[in-house]
């Protein structure tokens, strides 16, 4: 319930306070959000099957975040940004969408 | 987090009691929910619940741990960053911000290009603009010394009024002694005098007036076919001090006529007006030789 607190807060603050995104961080943010949001579906399948473990989740959400900056960091300097930028968006939307479906099956038993 | 789901699926497998399908797997471990109460026990300890239940749980009541602080932080983190990300992108032009370098370059290319043409453009325009201006300064300017020079013709030809400086000579003629030779010749002295307008009993003198002896045996000339008779008025425009002597001069126009028992006064006069007109007649052969 904290948890879910945090995210709604998160959303409100990031509306109301319309920080301005620095140039250097921009091209990472879309990706760092993506992976988050891999994480949050992550940890919320292993918390339906019960092998929640907060340790895990923080380990994973901040190493996805990092790793997803990396590579299109990497990709940036390497030249091939975009096309490494969608690859990360395209992994990351296929493990969602499982994820998703395991939620989904634990919730709706279908 | 793919550790943990392998953790998670064996643990759940184990529990549902061992598929003979990997691919089936799912399924097996759907069942064994309804029937937790009953089939988990066996091998663990707590009651086991459904996803279901471990959501509704884990929702309400709130519980404050370590766990719940920390994941709530990572998730402020995460809707911060969502939501500055959604607003940043949503505002401002979207359709240069998810264009590619290589179309970016390209557009400030043709924006470069589109750029050189249109100011290419301003400078003939402002060129044309200038010659424009230029040209019809110049078509102005003829136009005002064509139009001064018509206002000088205009007082020689009499058609239009003049005033200025000059003389009033008026013959008093009892006698009727006074011809159109006499008048003639006050005219001509006038002229040799540097008259430069004349006006003689509201009939304008030009240079094509003749003046004759009335025919109809009345007192009175006539001049350019207008009959007049005394007293015969001049308003003369030129400079007095030489009109006034010219008529004055011994054996001159005054004394001629003062032979003539006519009375002359002439006066000076600082201003004259000579509003006496003439219509402006196209010769009928003549034509301007000049230009």
């Amino acid at each position: 319930m904290i948890a879910v607190l945090g995210l709604v807060v998160g959303v409100v603050v990031g509306l109301l306070v319309r920080p301005e995104v620095p140039a250097a961080v921009e091209p990472y943010l879309p990706i760092a959000v993506v992976a988050a949001l891999d994480a949050v579906f992550g940890g919320l399948r292993a918390m339906l099957d019960g092998i929640f473990d907060d340790k895990v989740f923080v380990v994973s959400f901040l190493s996805n975040v990092v790793v997803a900056a990396l590579i299109v960091f990497l990709g940036d300097e390497l030249g091939v940004g975009a096309q490494l930028s969608t690859g990360v968006v395209v992994v990351l939307g296929i493990r969602i969408f499982s994820n998703a479906a395991a939620i989904r099956r634990h919730v709706f038993r279908a | 987090m793919n550790q943990e789901r392998h953790k998670g699926q064996p643990g759940h497998q184990g529990g549902a009691g061992a598929p003979d399908n990997r691919l089936r797997k799912e399924l097996p471990e759907e069942r064994p929910p309804s029937a937790a109460p009953r089939g988990e026990p066996e091998e663990k300890a707590p009651p086991v619940l459904t996803g279901r239940q471990r959501l509704l749980q884990s929702l309400w009541p709130p519980r404050v741990s370590r766990a719940q602080l920390i994941v709530a932080l990572l998730l402020f983190g995460l809707g911060f960053g969502l939501a500055v990300q959604v607003a940043s992108h949503s505002e401002g032009d979207t359709a240069l911000r998810g264009a590619r370098q290589e179309d970016l370059v390209r557009i400030l290319d043709e924006l470069d290009d589109r750029t050189a043409r249109l100011e290419e453009e301003q400078q003939n325009l402002e060129g044309q603009r200038s010659e424009l201006e230029n040209s019809s300064d110049q078509a102005e300017e003829a136009r005002r010394q064509t139009l001064a020079k018509e206002r000088q013709l205009g007082v020689l030809a009499g058609t239009v009024a003049a005033e200025g400086p000059g003389i009033t000579v008026t013959v008093e003629d009892p006698q009727d002694a006074v011809g159109a030779d006499q008048l003639l010749d006050a005219v001509q002295e006038l002229r040799a005098a540097g008259a430069e307008a004349i006006q003689l009993n509201g009939v304008r003198v030009v240079a094509g007036t003749y003046l004759t002896e009335r025919t109809d045996g009345d007192a009175g000339v006539s001049v350019d076919g207008n009959k007049i008779a005394a007293p015969y008025r001049f308003k003369v425009i030129g400079k007095p001090q030489d009109l006034e002597p010219a008529l004055n001069i011994p054996g001159g126009v005054v004394q001629t006529l003062e032979k003539e028992q006519a009375t002359v006064v002439v006066e000076r006069r600082t201003k004259i007006v000579v509003d006496a007109l003439r219509a402006a007649k196209r010769p009928d052969y003549a034509r301007s030789s000049a230009r």
